[in-house]
């Protein structure tokens, strides 16, 4: 019901909220004055990079901070009553009854060893006295509820048998069990994939508006809180830097911080110049080393001397942001000009129309899967095969860049493992400079050729796997130099140091060992030591995934600049379609193992799409709350490899199929054909190219309000 | 519109033990005149009102002035809260009409909302009705109120309808009663217009046979 605020108390209310951890040699200020207060059937969103404290605060609210942790000062009220110093019989009793948690990796709140139904119930059972059956009939409910596909017999289930989105919808319908006041949802749906996540996230938004619920929601993701958020704080080192409603926020930001962040994100909604990055220069500063004026004035492009002698209390805005900044009202940021050491040069020679370096023609990866049955073991059974590349062929231009996107478990990774020689190739080719390099399907990648193995080199999603962390940059980064000869060995120190100049890492790094770089620095001298070789092709696998967006947007740029300098010709795997879009020049959709779509980077993001990468440009988070996306959500699951559907394997999925003729029986039997576009863009459909051309675009951006 | 739809969703809910003290601050800082008394997960185990906070003069009268104080400070919700046996509780799928009259007939001023079988799951307060009649009749948007009389009989209704078709005019809000303090059987009908005037409102609907605009006004 719509109620004027004024008489309206917030559900929770933070007040100069101080968080400190005890540890061995004093403490540590984790969190300082966050104030803020959510309503009824509103949802908070709380942003930042990581170690920014925005988990801290959610676990102040419940109590969970550990021994050492405690609120300093200041007062969380939870409708009124203070939460702080609460006595723990007390907290469990609101925490059971009016406050839930959902966290990003639903497998830790769900116990492996017990039924889906059973865990559920208990929560019924043992808090509320409901007696079993009629528990049962509640949690079948509740799951209907968040749309779980056959809840009766979900609830016999065990947690490994269902996906990772039905298990966070488990999750989602246990915390709303109880019909909490109050939602703590933190980064629920990161480890998801996004067609899975903007699922899950319409449901949040639905369940909002329907239980009215209070949510505070605490992601890393701008363009996930731009979707479900009402209010957004934004969070750095420990402070809320600013406050305000969703739309304001995205499209007038105040803080230097906040406008920082935005720069770093790529967006789908304008044109591909717009989304140029620029990351924001230095790093969040240790909890134990603050600085003493603004926190984030050392990295400020605004700041002048008051702003690192003083600092800044949290100011109302006429227009009822708060935000912490001495200069808020000052900054434009439309005059903001990018500092020419962040900026980055436009490409200079067209690199699309240069003679392919690697052509795949037809290439295959089947995986043999063992069976259980006793036929299996007898050998007897038939051989059953995990079918996780099927028939991809494309080319790639010298000195150009192929982004290949699609979901978990669409085949990107053993694709590009496959090209490497981390894997055999079943059948086709695989030809890098006119060199077919699937021949010796035999033999594995010791029996490569020396010198193939220098000009093909990768760099990993997570670099601390990849990384012996009692060697330190500089031997990691010289090894490949010295196993392939590139570098004469009296060179070597001064050609790693030159690496680790073009990473912006500097000499000091030379003599460091893995443990003391923070993630973006390990993935620069992952980078470096990839470059170390000198390849003339460089996979890399999600290399910016597990990085916050600043450092993201630093390392991407590092990467194109490095292309353009060295010629050096990338392919590169995403799940993130806006990062695919500004980094590529050709992209290529797979699913379930098949390529979909291929073409120039800009051709994919526009009509005529593929239905599947309508889809998932329909699910892409997109962080500006002025931008429509079309509402396709795909249902179901992916299928298995191990029986892809026939015909089109998209085809139970497809939500075009039914502008086929007769209801697409065609594409259950059929192979789709290939269907030619402009320079070379190809769509794997059965549709039309007519029909194909006729969808509405996915994303618009809503028309400005005119000017007063 | 039923319960369900104008009550307060997650009311603030105090357990028995807390200090009658602490549930008299939580009503003033969050401005609410009933707090459900809940245990054992929502379970509702009395109300806290205003007026359980008024003191009984035979309880206090034998003590002295310590011992009052004493007595004051040590005083639980479950000692002054109205037992459940006394509360009046509704269903979330109730009329919100019905639920007016329970509370008129009861003369009291809040009803708990419970589901399966006595979990709190809202409020509703005699604001939350006025709330809803409110709504009903369109206040929150901008419009032309009318209120038309109209013989009680069938197919009076038809004519305003046609009418408001041939127009293409949307309603806001809508509301009938028996006319009060008139001879005969009539009905008035109280209707939120936006986007006209009242001029085009009495040109239109006043010239209705058998019906009489009896109040006109712009309002918001």
């Amino acid at each position: 019901m719509n109620m004027d605020k004024k008489f309206e108390q917030p559900v929770l209310k933070l007040e100069d909220v101080a968080i400190t951890y005890k540890v061995r040699n004093g403490e540590i200020d984790a969190v300082q004055n966050v104030s803020f207060e959510i309503f009824k059937g509103e949802s908070h969103g709380i942003v930042g990079e990581s170690g920014c404290g925005k988990s801290t605060v959610a676990w102040a609210i419940v109590n969970f901070l550990g021994a050492n942790g405690y609120v300093k000062s200041g007062s969380i009220k939870f409708q009124g009553q203070e939460l702080v110093n609460k006595s723990d019989e007390e907290l469990r009793r609101l925490r059971g009854d009016q406050i839930a948690m959902v966290y990003q990796d639903p497998m830790q709140a769900l116990n492996p060893s017990l039924r889906l139904g059973d865990q559920m119930k208990e929560v019924l059972t043992v808090h509320r006295g409901m007696s079993e059956s009629e528990a049962e009939d509640r949690c079948v409910d509740m799951l209907s509820r968040v749309y779980m596909p056959d809840p009766e017999n979900v609830i016999k289930r065990f947690p490994h048998q269902i996906s990772g989105g039905q298990q966070q919808r488990v999750v989602i319908a246990m915390a709303l069990l109880n019909n909490p006041a109050l939602l703590i949802m933190d980064e629920p749906t990161t480890a998801l994939d996004v067609t899975v996540e903007a699922a899950v996230l319409d449901l949040i938004a639905e369940l909002r508006r329907d239980f009215d619920t209070a949510i505070m929601y605490i992601s890393h993701n701008l363009g996930v809180v731009a979707r479900v958020c009402t209010q957004v704080g934004v969070m750095y080192a420990g402070e809320m830097v600013e406050r305000a409603p969703v739309r304001d926020l995205y499209a007038d930001p105040k803080h230097p911080y906040t406008q920082g962040l935005l720069r770093c994100v790529p967006k789908l909604g304008g044109d591909k110049a717009s989304s140029q990055l620029y990351p924001i220069r230095g790093r969040v500063p240790p909890p134990n080393n603050r600085p003493s004026g603004c926190v984030y004035g050392p990295r400020c492009d605004y700041a002048r001397q008051r702003c690192l002698d003083e600092r800044p209390e949290v100011r109302q805005m006429p227009d009822g942001t708060s935000v912490r900044c001495h200069f808020a009202e000052e900054i434009d940021p439309a005059a903001w000009i990018p500092p020419e050491d962040i900026k980055l040069t436009p490409a200079t020679e067209d690199v699309t129309k240069n003679e392919p370096i690697l052509i795949i023609k037809d290439l295959k990866k089947y995986y043999d899967v063992a069976g259980s049955s006793l036929k299996d073991i007898l050998g007897l059974g038939e051989k059953r095969k995990v079918k996780a590349v099927e028939n991809a062929s494309f080319e790639v231009p010298r000195g150009s860049t192929l982004g290949i996107v699609g979901e978990s478990g669409c085949g990107k990774s053993t694709l590009v493992k496959t090209i490497i020689g981390l894997e055999n190739a079943t059948a086709g080719q695989a030809e890098f400079n006119v060199e077919d390099v699937t021949f010796d399907v035999t033999s594995s990648l010791s029996g490569r050729d020396k010198k193939l193995i220098q000009e093909l080199q990768m760099v990993f999603q997570n670099p601390d796997s990849t990384m012996n962390p009692s060697y330190t940059v500089g031997q990691q980064i010289g090894r490949p130099m010295e196993r392939f000869g590139t570098v004469p060995p009296d060179q070597i120190r001064s050609e790693v140091v030159r690496l680790l100049e073009a990473m912006r890492l500097g000499e000091n790094y030379f003599d460091r060992l893995p443990r003391q770089l923070s993630g973006g620095e390990k993935q620069r001298v992952g980078i470096a030591r990839a470059l170390a070789s000198r390849p003339e092709l460089v996979l890399c696998d999600e290399p910016v995934s597990a990085l916050d967006v600043s450092v993201q947007a630093a390392i991407l740029n590092l990467l194109i600049e490095i292309q353009r300098e060295f010629g050096t010709t990338l392919l590169f795997i995403a799940h993130d379609l806006s990062v695919v879009r500004f980094f590529s020049d050709f992209v290529a959709v797979m699913y379930l193992g098949q390529v979909m779509e291929f073409g120039p980077a800009e051709e994919i993001y526009q009509l005529p799409y593929h239905p599947y990468t309508e889809a998932l440009l329909s699910a892409v988070p997109i962080p500006d709350p002025s931008v429509t996306q079309k509402r396709i959500r795909l249902e179901g699951n992916v299928p298995s490899a191990i029986s892809p559907p026939s015909g089109c394997r998209f085809h139970t999925r497809c939500p075009r199929r039914k502008l086929m003729p007769d209801g697409g029986k065609k594409c259950e039997t059929e192979l789709p054909p290939w269907r030619e576009f402009n320079n070379g863009h190809r769509i794997f459909c059965h549709l039309p190219k007519e029909t194909l051309e006729s969808f509405d675009p996915v994303i618009s951006k809503a028309a400005e309000p005119a000017a007063d | 519109m039923l319960v369900k739809d104008c009550m307060t969703r997650h009311p603030i809910m105090i357990a028995p033990e807390t200090l009658a003290n602490e549930a008299q601050q939580i009503m003033t800082t969050n401005r609410v005149r009933h707090l459900p008394v809940v245990g054992d997960g929502k379970r509702l185990k009395g109300l806290v009102t205003a007026k359980s906070f008024a003191l009984k003069s035979d309880s206090i009268s034998s003590l002295n002035v310590w011992e009052i104080s004493r007595r004051l400070a040590n005083l639980r919700v479950k000692d002054v809260m109205v037992k459940k046996i006394d509360i009046l509780t509704a269903s979330a799928n109730m009329t919100v009409e019905r639920a007016a009259v329970m509370l008129n007939e009861a003369r009291q001023s809040a009803l708990v909302v419970l589901e399966n079988p006595d979990i709190v799951v809202g409020i509703l307060t005699e604001v939350d009705i006025m709330n809803a009649l409110q709504l009903m009749l369109g206040l929150p948007t901008e419009g032309i109120r009318v209120t038309i009389r109209m013989p009680n009989r069938k197919g009076e209704f038809q004519k305003i309808n046609d009418f408001l078709n041939d127009k293409d005019w949307c309603v806001m809000g809508i509301g009938t009663y028996p006319s009060p303090r008139v001879e005969g059987d009539f009905y008035d009908m109280v209707l939120k217009l936006p986007d006209t005037t009242i001029e085009e409102v009495r040109e239109g609907l006043g010239k209705i046979e058998d019906h009489q605009i009896i109040d006109i006004r712009d309002v918001v």
